[in-house]
């Protein structure tokens, strides 16, 4: 027992870190590491934001009844809109965020809830 | 027979390429003649992929198209594009 408290107070590491030479201590790694991840973390879009602008994007476009745009609205079932329409409204919102949306993922988008939810997960959304 | 899916992303291709032009003119114009065109040709499913070949080939034209105008950008901002104050 007194040995294992010997040996643990001998194996004692100091918690004062040692000054290392200044020039290359500047930044150390791990806070560069934080930061860049911080700025992509905070670059998503708050989600309230995202869906006012695409529902103003939606209420904007031609063939839609503004009255009728909701934030649960799907295009083709409650907006009555048909598959290139959609493709249409897809594009107006790659306008409007400034980012290219896929192919794949454009064609999984049938309601507003869905790119509301895509766009707000992507972190190349301005 | 083409997909659904081809005809659309073949559609999206175009849209895409046409708001490369730095006309606002061009930019429209294509926007709604491609999707003017498609809407036509959904009708009538058997000659849908004689229209798809011809989309396929209009989408060639446009992208040369879009490099050549792109040479030669207007040198002022059209009026269109001037935000309302």
């Amino acid at each position: 027992m007194a040995a294992r408290g010997a040996l643990l107070r001998y194996l004692r590491v100091n918690v004062n870190p040692t000054i290392q030479n200044p020039r290359e201590c500047a930044l150390p790694f791990s806070v560069l590491l934080r930061r860049f991840s911080e700025e992509v973390r905070g670059s998503f879009l708050d989600k309230s934001e995202v869906t006012d602008r695409v529902l103003s994007v939606v209420k904007n476009f031609q063939k839609v009844d503004p009255s009728k745009v909701s934030p649960k609205s799907h295009f083709q079932n409650d907006l009555g809109l048909d598959s290139l329409d959609t493709v249409e409204v897809v594009m107006a919102l790659e306008e409007e965020f400034g980012f290219e949306i896929p192919d794949t993922d454009a064609d999984k988008i049938h309601s507003i809830n869905l790119a509301v939810d895509f766009i707000a997960s992507h972190p190349q959304a301005k | 027979m083409v997909s659904r899916s081809e005809v659309l992303s073949l559609c999206r291709a175009m849209l895409r390429a046409g708001r490369q032009y730095p006309h606002y003119n061009l930019r429209e114009y294509t926007k709604r003649r491609t999707l003017d065109g498609f809407r036509m040709n959904n009708t009538d499913q058997s000659k849908v992929n004689e229209a798809y070949a011809e989309a396929k080939a209009q989408l060639v034209v446009l992208e040369r198209s879009v490099k050549f105008h792109s040479l030669y950008p207007p040198k002022t901002k059209n009026i269109m594009e001037v935000k309302l104050q």
